[in-house]
């Protein structure tokens, strides 16, 4: 459902922005979302039970028994500012522990859902 | 010097790897003290470990010359193993020659003003309900509490006004950390972290997964920890990076030492002799399973425990026996009737996907009433005696007026615990107990009563029950075949008086009683939609089986049914068959349990051991009302033919698995990705309190006292203690009861499965790998050998088994 005040915004005109992707063992979830809560960006989605291999070896996701040791995937978009905050975070994290994270530049059309008013 | 807050909080994560999480006595888990080691080899995990935390990593020479002198290490397998590394030595003089070699190992430096200071305040601020007057502040947060009151502590004479402290939890990084470069934070981090892991595992559990109301009413991260210790350390002239703090963890070396070597040796003779023993059961007999139809089926925990009362109930008559895990798959939070308590009743490793509530029954309110009003009367009589107690003008008074009652009572409880017994049970007939009136929520509630305040639904929807009830008889590989009656067996502890209470109940249930899980597994195998699906997917249940919840009184032996006596799910005769044979089971294995504790009790008198157990049950000076899981020492997952019949005198987790239903190995990868997981953790436990109990254990129950309600600490103050008192291991202060071996698990299915499934999971693979967990496979698809695990996912086939058969299996 959109919202009305930015449906003057009838152009469709993309701003461009910055997005992260994380892959983190299930026991970092709580450690990325804390991350992520206080960093700039407006809001971020999760994906449990990721599957894949990575330089330890192989993970599977689909455990029924078993949420730790699966693999958690977030992606998040904002601004540079923002996302350089949580890559600062995340790079001494995985100096010790396994992860994975992605930086690209993407583009959205309603700017004010991804910058967060301070 | 700026600090990130991003950039600290990793530096902080990646120290607080190496301590692991302590969850709060009411729900106290199970859990590898060096689970942040894990990644690590066994060997050099312990040594790092050692280093940090000052406890040592494998059994004293005492005790390894114990197991030699009672046979438990073959000399043969030991001479082999000494041999492999050269040491040609006779036995007895390498157990001297350990003696020796045993110096006093200098202790991590303490720094004792510092943990004094801190001690005091963390035990302040995070006291949950114990201290008659709370620390003030505390929403703020544990750096601002402590920061408001720390001009008023004697210790810090220099400080006189908060003001006189940074501002904020950065600022007192800022003014600690400006000397040292980021590369070095992490070491200093993890010297003041180790230095009181009791608190900090605690504060590290409480502000990750916990989300208990006392976290977010009084917020406290491991960087206010931190920020209030370095500030300390920086006021008190404490050195904020002390030498060791140069490269935290220390790396160990690889050695062949004496004591690996003989605790390999201790382990590998346990593992031949029970695979020698497995080895003369019937599988190698036919496939085809008993014609006769049995009269209950019982399920029952994977846990130690079960196995003694499985055996006992198995030769009572026609009952069959399997084993799940004792949440029965369920992954609920569970709200007891009557109670705003929610407490988690899944693994420590499972998040909670459904809250379960308990309500009356349609017919039951009359019962209910009468409940409520007695436990309201109790509740308002706890309160006064609380309040007179604590409010100083009150408190002489009432102890003068009171005195003769609590007196009497006292003396009671000491004197005569198996009459209080008697009269407990008693007063459950007389007042309703909630189980004999409620019904658990396995239904998702109508739209308007769905509130889900922290995002868990109430109940369960259909797709999940089917799932819940299809996943519990596929991992069971238990697809046909059903009784008249099948009996869901949770178990839990019955112990007054005992802070450790829920490490004596489920841990599969996060140190709860797990009746209420069988109660929900129940009701949804008892569904008739349930059953037609399943019946679908090929599980056909016979439309007269009736599945019953129960649960096994741990410390008694007694096995309870909720079954509605007003309204009989099953005929009475044969409920009554099935009490009365519960019953004989009960006799026989309280008998063997009483065995192993040292009572003074003339076991052939006529129900001797079970007004023992009843005693130990009631006891409030009792320091050991049962062994727990001491002696765990495997994990076999397999038909229960493979160790029908055996005596494995409590020491196995027992999971029932069919190869022959499992063909991709999905049910095989949930049971060892889940439950083989928590029994490593429970393993892990039961060895490190045992080789250390000082570091990792909790020390004498004797000098034992509860603080803020959270956890233990030796005498009046210190660390919080992390693991197991010294009486639920010891059989006295020299002997061990438990037997420091890690675990062995034995799979009954072909070995080139198990392959796979260590290959999609490298987490697990890692345990084997670094020799935290033990493996052998029986492979049914090769002739019954047995392959060992070796490191690298290879396999080594059996070489040591007995020449003759040893008699046993009887």
């Amino acid at each position: 459902m959109s919202d009305p005040s930015t449906n003057a915004d009838t152009d469709h005109t993309l701003h461009p922005l910055k997005k992260i992707e994380i892959i983190v063992r299930g026991e970092k979830e709580p450690f990325v979302k804390d991350l992520l809560d206080e960093s700039k960006i407006s809001g971020y989605t999760i994906h449990h039970n990721v599957t894949g291999r990575g330089e330890h070896g192989f993970h599977e996701g689909r455990l029924l028994f078993n949420d730790r040791d699966g693999l958690v995937m977030f992606f998040a978009v904002g601004g540079e500012e923002s996302i350089q905050t949580i890559v600062n975070g995340l790079t001494p994290l995985f100096e010790e522990s396994s992860g994975v994270m992605f930086v690209s530049e993407t583009q959205v059309v309603r700017l004010d859902k991804f910058l967060k008013e301070e | 010097m700026p600090i990130e807050r991003s950039v600290l909080r990793a530096r902080i994560e990646n120290a607080a790897q190496y301590i692991g999480p302590l969850w709060p006595l009411r729900t106290f888990n199970a859990a590898n003290p060096l689970v942040g080691f894990e990644d690590q080899p066994f060997d050099r995990a312990v040594q790092q470990a050692g280093e940090l935390f000052g406890g040592r990593g494998y059994p004293t020479p005492a005790v390894f010359r114990q197991a030699w002198e009672r046979g438990e290490i073959d000399p043969d397998l030991l001479t082999r193993r000494l041999a492999e590394h050269g040491i040609t030595r006779r036995p007895d003089e390498l157990l001297d020659q350990m003696n020796t070699d045993e110096q006093e190992r200098p202790a991590p430096p303490a720094d004792a003003p510092l943990d004094r200071v801190l001690v005091k305040w963390l035990s302040a601020f995070l006291d949950q309900g114990q201290a008659a007057w709370p620390m003030p502040n505390r929403s703020e947060g544990f750096f601002a509490a402590w920061r408001a009151v720390a001009p008023y502590d004697d210790a810090l004479p220099t400080v006189d006004r908060a003001a006189n402290l940074p501002d904020t939890l950065l600022d007192a990084f800022e003014a600690v950390l400006s000397g040292y470069p980021e590369t070095q934070w992490e070491s200093i981090f993890v010297h003041h972290l180790a230095a009181l892991p009791g608190w900090t595992g605690f504060i590290k559990w409480r502000a990750r997964r916990a989300n208990t109301a006392w976290q977010d009413a009084y917020p406290i991260s491991l960087a206010d920890y931190l920020a209030v210790r370095l500030t300390l350390a920086d006021r008190m002239d404490q050195a904020i990076a002390p030498d060791r703090a140069q490269d935290l963890p220390a790396n160990g070396v690889d050695r062949p030492s004496l004591p690996r070597i003989w605790l390999e040796a201790w382990e590998a003779s346990y593992r031949s002799r029970l695979l020698d023993d497995l080895q003369q059961s019937p599988p190698a007999a036919p496939d085809s399973p008993p014609d006769e139809r049995p009269d209950a089926q019982l399920v029952f925990c994977i846990d130690v425990r079960s196995e003694v009362i499985r055996r006992h109930i198995e030769a009572q008559g026609p009952y069959e026996t399997h084993g799940y895990a004792g949440f029965f798959g369920v992954p609920m939070q569970h709200q007891p009737y009557g109670t705003d308590t929610r407490v988690k009743a899944c693994p420590p490793i499972v998040d909670p996907k459904h809250r379960i509530l308990e309500r009356p029954a349609p017919d039951r309110q009359a019962q209910a009433d009468a409940h409520d009003w007695w436990s309201a009367l109790e509740t308002a009589r706890r309160a006064l005696v609380k309040t007179l107690k604590s409010n100083v003008a009150a408190a002489f008074g009432f102890v003068e007026g009171s005195g003769g009652f609590f007196g009497g009572a006292m003396a009671a409880r000491t004197l005569v615990p198996s009459l209080l017994f008697r009269l407990g049970e008693a007063i459950t007939e007389w007042v309703p107990a909630p189980d004999s009136f409620t019904e658990p929520t396995v239904d998702r509630p109508a739209p308007a009563d769905s509130a889900e305040d922290d995002g868990l639904p109430v109940g369960l929807s259909f797709k999940a029950k089917v799932l819940y009830a299809e996943a519990a008889f596929r991992l069971m590989g238990w697809t046909d075949r059903f009784a008249p009656i099948v009996v869901f067996t949770g178990h839990g502890s019955q112990t007054p008086n005992n802070p450790y209470k829920s490490s004596l109940d489920c841990g599969a249930c996060s140190g709860n009683p797990g009746g209420p899980n069988a109660r929900v597994l129940a009701a949804l195998c008892n569904e008739d939609a349930v059953r037609e699906a399943l019946r679908e997917r090929g599980i056909d249940i016979p439309d007269d089986t009736v599945f019953l919840a129960g649960q096994h009184n741990t410390t008694t032996d007694e096995i309870s049914l909720f079954v509605d006596e007003a309204d009989l799910p099953v005929p009475r005769t044969a409920l009554e068959r099935l009490r009365q044979d519960l019953a004989s089971a009960r006799a026989d294995a309280a008998a063997e349990r009483v065995g192993t504790m040292n009572a003074r009790v003339d076991t052939g008198r006529d129900g001797a051991a079970r007004r023992e157990t009843e005693r130990r049950a009631a006891d409030w000076a009792e320091t050991r009302p049962e062994w727990g899981l001491a002696g765990n020492a495997s994990f076999i997952v397999g038909r229960r033919r493979l160790t029908e019949g055996l005596d494995l005198e409590g020491r196995a987790f027992l999971h029932s698995y069919d190869w022959r239903t499992d063909e991709d190995g999905t049910a095989l990868e949930n049971i060892m990705t889940g439950p083989l997981v928590v029994g490593e953790w429970i393993n892990t436990q039961y060895y490190f309190s045992t080789v250390d109990n000082a570091a990792y254990g909790s020390g004498s129950k004797v000098t034992q006292n509860v603080v803020g309600k959270i956890g233990i600490v030796q005498g009046n103050g210190g660390d919080l203690m992390t693991g197991l008192p010294l009486q639920s291991l010891q059989i006295d202060d020299e002997h061990p009861y438990h037997r420091p071996l890690r675990l062995l698990s034995v799979i009954e299915a072909p070995t080139d499965r198990v392959d796979q499934i260590l290959e999609r999971h490298a987490a697990l693979a890692q345990l084997l790998d670094n020799e935290w967990i033990r493996l052998t496979v029986l492979d049914p698809t090769e002739e019954h050998t047995f392959f060992h695990y070796r490191p690298g996912l290879s396999w080594e086939a059996r070489t040591d088994a007995a020449a003759a058969p040893a008699g046993a299996g009887s």
